[in-house]
């Protein structure tokens, strides 16, 4: 496992030379209409935003500041959207840097964080004990689904368990392409939230148990449709744990060549609709994926697609990411209801995304603020759409 | 900070908008500013506007208690240090903003960023024409409260000559507005020379230390439509300084007219030009970066055309490359702080002005200490107004060395020092030239009597202005 080494860390965090353009800087050129949404949307003091945050980081690792809960409290309200990262005129990655703060600081008490590590590496998922109930799902689509084949739908904790309807769309749009796939009958975490918040030797355990449970699926590609299983199992799998595992892609990424070769055919959408695409932090700004989504978009006759203020590089998070929502509910919703109100803005339809974090919380910030559109998995959208 | 003093000023600004946790306090113990010692203050309000700040500012003056203002914590002079146990005032809240179409101005509250203020004033083809190089972040007011410079000011001279008015908390809570404003029946912010002595001008560049600035409106121009851009380079000091001062005497409308050492644009260069897309260049001994800006395509053609005859008659040779330039101006809000931080050094400041023709005294006295002691930095400048030149050295200097960043105070304190002895003057009374200034003592009593006056109790930002 790659340890994070001190010296280093101490040195990116120096690069920090407190400028605060991570707060709330508006750039058009560069497409910025703000920068940190934990800034935006809480009391605003200095280390609701990573400047601040940073501070208390030197301060803490220093040792000039006590390593409490309510010290370190700052480092746990963000989102590691890495809007940050995307507006820093240093050369270092601040919400990356965050991350490893967190798991070199990982013994200060905050029960948010160990009540999920210990769910996870208990029960598989961070959500329910029975952690087979995650395949229910698969009894509702109509045909069988193998566990095992080449390529293995990873359905991920949220949609195998809070939000079926995505994995089941998934499943349908898999099967339309004529793609054989599998569902592993016991599916692991990945681990994401454990990695985000600092837990990490406990995520490396888990990593090698799901590869090994991901093994015996015969995968030779992994698709998912969590934005979050993929930076993880694609990125943390093999840089951080040094693992072997298969290739894996986003949904969408996966799709894209199969709409293009015509293999999997859409249908005109019933009625004409504007639609948005909300970029998931771990899929843009992390994994640098914001095409292939609105092009399988623009691929559903009759779908127009409109853009958001922010987007891409510099779109605004829906405020679930980081632990937030575990840690800070009220303020994860309210972020949620700010990125609700961008798609008010442009009057869209429906407000698309591929995160089953992102499609939960932006539900949650709709009902926030009344709003009427519609928040949807872009697989939910081709499912509907099958020719 | 006494229990009964924060539960006052939380019924002024709500539980939510007062903070002594000590790890907020940390936060607030720094600002941008580099080489600085940290001072944890005792509690920080966010007020919500005007009458708030007024209310926290009596709650100040009843127990005492130093108050240190701050907007965006960009600065790098330590202008927002706060006092041991005392009260920072963070103005962030305050982001109200109102163009006055036909006064050709706009006010904004003490929270409005330049970046917000430049997305709202091109919906309706005005610029607020002086951009500070940490725009994206600085807000309005407190670049009015340092008396700033940067883009722009080459043409329309520093931030302070473009305000208009401002609205201010005297620190025993009176709110005070300046300029035509003081007029309770004026339709708003249109004549600075009201009444009488240049009220506004006291605030300008005051750092806090008269009261806290809550509002400024400033004013703005009809954004230019034609540019030019282009650089010129020169064998001497003599030969760059001349052509800058024809391009005033010829009122050519220089917007932003930079002078850089060959070695310095070198070392930038070779750092952000291939993203800037500037060409790889052999740059001379010094290299003029002009943008010329104009509402009419005629002037910038005879404008841009005489810029090149003078620079051949100075000397120089047009180099022709516009991409610097164009990056300087048009990447305005993001070329210098891209600049001043994409290397891994922290750095000190010593903002400054001189007359165009002593620029290259500047330049030879930051040589001088970095010899003496030993440091890498720089420095460059640009045209500032009417007829000065503004100058930012920076030293350079590594944050996880001790020894480094002594050497680097010390250095500081010598270059302000011998840049005042070339007739150069600082933008304000920062901490850092406190020790600078001699053969002052008339202006400084004169300027400690209207402390005294204003600030009987000397608690608003006591640091600055030398301690008065």
């Amino acid at each position: 496992m790659t340890e994070v080494d001190l010296d280093e860390l101490m040195e990116n965090l120096a690069q920090c030379r407190r400028c605060g353009i991570c707060r709330n800087a508006v750039y058009e050129d560069k497409g910025f209409d703000g920068v940190c949404p934990v800034w935006k949307n809480s009391a605003g003091f200095e280390t609701s935003f990573m400047r601040g945050r940073i501070q208390v980081a030197l301060a803490l690792l220093e040792g000039r500041l006590e390593k409490t809960e309510e010290n370190a409290e700052s480092l746990f309200s963000c989102t590691l959207c890495g809007n940050c990262t995307s507006i820093c005129a240093a050369e270092f990655d601040p919400a990356k840097c965050l991350e490893s703060v967190r798991e070199i600081l990982n013994k200060i008490p905050n029960e948010v964080r160990d009540t999920i590590a210990k769910k996870i590496l208990e029960n598989n998922n961070p959500y329910v004990d029975e952690n087979k109930t995650r395949r229910d799902w698969v009894k509702e689509v109509g045909f069988d689904i193998p566990s095992t084949g080449e390529v293995l739908y990873f359905t991920g904790c949220t949609a195998g368990l809070k939000l079926p309807e995505t994995a089941k769309a998934t499943a349908k749009v898999l099967k339309a392409a004529g793609v054989d796939f599998t569902v592993l009958e016991e599916e692991p975490c990945c681990g994401s939230v454990m990695i985000r918040t600092g837990m990490v030797e406990e995520a490396k355990k888990n990593a090698e148990n799901a590869l090994k449970m991901i093994a015996t699926s015969g995968a030779k590609t992994i698709v998912v449709t969590c934005a979050g299983c993929l930076k993880t199992l694609r990125e943390d799998y093999k840089e951080r744990f040094g693992l072997d595992i298969p290739e894996v892609l986003h949904v969408v990424e996966y799709l894209k060549p199969l709409i293009e070769s015509g293999k999997l055919k859409l249908k005109k959408s019933a009625d004409s609709k504007k639609i948005t695409w909300h970029d998931p932090c771990h899929l843009g700004r992390a994994l640098g994926v914001y095409e292939e989504p609105r092009d399988v978009l623009k691929a559903i006759p009759g779908v127009e697609l409109v853009e958001m203020e922010t987007n891409r590089e510099a779109a605004m998070c829906c405020g679930s990411g980081g632990g937030l929502r575990s840690y800070d509910g009220d303020l994860a919703k309210k972020i949620a209801a700010d990125r609700m109100n961008d798609a008010e803005e442009i009057e869209a339809d429906i407000i698309a995304t591929a995160c089953p974090f992102c499609e939960h919380n932006l539900k949650d910030g709709a009902d926030r603020i009344g709003s009427k559109i519609r928040v949807v998995d872009i697989l939910d959208l081709l499912a509907e759409n099958l020719k | 900070m006494d229990k009964k003093i924060i539960a006052e000023l939380s019924k002024i600004v709500g539980d939510g908008y007062i903070s002594t946790k000590q790890s907020e306090l940390l936060a607030y113990s720094v600002s941008a500013s580099m080489a600085s010692n940290a001072v944890l203050p005792g509690a920080v309000v966010r007020p919500a506007d005007s009458k708030q700040v007024s209310q926290i500012l009596q709650v100040a003056a009843k127990y005492n208690i130093p108050v240190t203002p701050r907007s965006g914590g960009s600065s790098l002079q330590e202008e927002v240090i706060p006092e041991v146990d005392g009260l920072v005032v963070e103005l962030l809240r305050l982001n109200d903003i109102k163009f006055h179409k036909e006064l050709r101005s706009v006010t904004v509250g003490a929270g409005v960023t330049y970046g917000v203020l430049e997305k709202f004033l091109k919906e309706h083809n005005v610029f607020l024409p002086v951009y500070p190089e940490s725009a994206l972040v600085c807000t309005v007011a407190g670049n009015v409260a340092v008396n700033g410079a940067g883009p722009g000011s080459s043409l329309f001279g520093c931030t302070g000559e473009l305000v208009l008015d401002v609205e201010a908390v005297l620190p025993d809570g009176r709110i005070i507005t300046t300029g035509s404003e003081a007029n309770p029946y004026a339709s708003g912010p249109y004549q600075r020379y009201s009444f009488g002595p240049d009220i506004t001008g006291l605030f300008i560049g005051s750092l806090g230390s008269f009261g806290i600035i809550t509002k400024v409106s400033m004013k703005v121009f009809k954004r230019h439509k034609y540019y030019d851009h282009n650089t010129f380079g020169f064998e001497t000091h003599e030969q760059a300084e001349q052509f800058m001062v024809d391009v005033k005497q010829n009122d050519i409308n220089g917007v932003f007219t930079s002078l850089y050492e060959g070695p310095v644009l070198e070392l930038f260069m070779d750092m952000i030009g291939e993203e800037l897309g500037v060409p790889k260049y052999e740059w001379p001994f010094r290299t003029v970066s002009m943008t010329i800006g104009r509402v009419r395509e005629d002037l910038l053609k005879s404008d841009a055309e005489l810029a090149k005859k003078l620079c051949v008659k100075h000397g120089g040779h047009v180099i022709g490359i516009s991409q610097l330039p164009y990056q300087e101006w048009n990447g305005r809000l993001w070329f210098f702080v891209r600049a001043c931080y994409v290397h891994g050094w922290h750095w000190r400041t010593l903002y400054h002005h001189q007359t165009p023709t002593n620029a290259h005294r500047s330049v030879e006295e930051i040589r001088r200490v970095m010899d003496k002691y030993g440091f890498l930095g720089h420095t460059a400048g640009f045209a500032s107004g009417h007829s000065s030149f503004n100058a930012y050295p920076h030293l350079y200097f590594d944050p996880q060395d001790l020894e480094d960043e002594q050497k680097i105070r010390d250095a500081h304190k010598e270059l302000a020092k011998t840049l005042f002895k070339t007739g150069a003057v600082p933008f304000k009374m920062a901490p850092y030239w406190a020790d600078a200034i001699e053969g002052m003592d008339n202006y400084m009593t004169f300027l400690e009597l209207i402390k005294k006056t204003i600030d009987p109790k000397k608690l608003m930002n006591p640091r600055v202005l030398g301690g008065l």
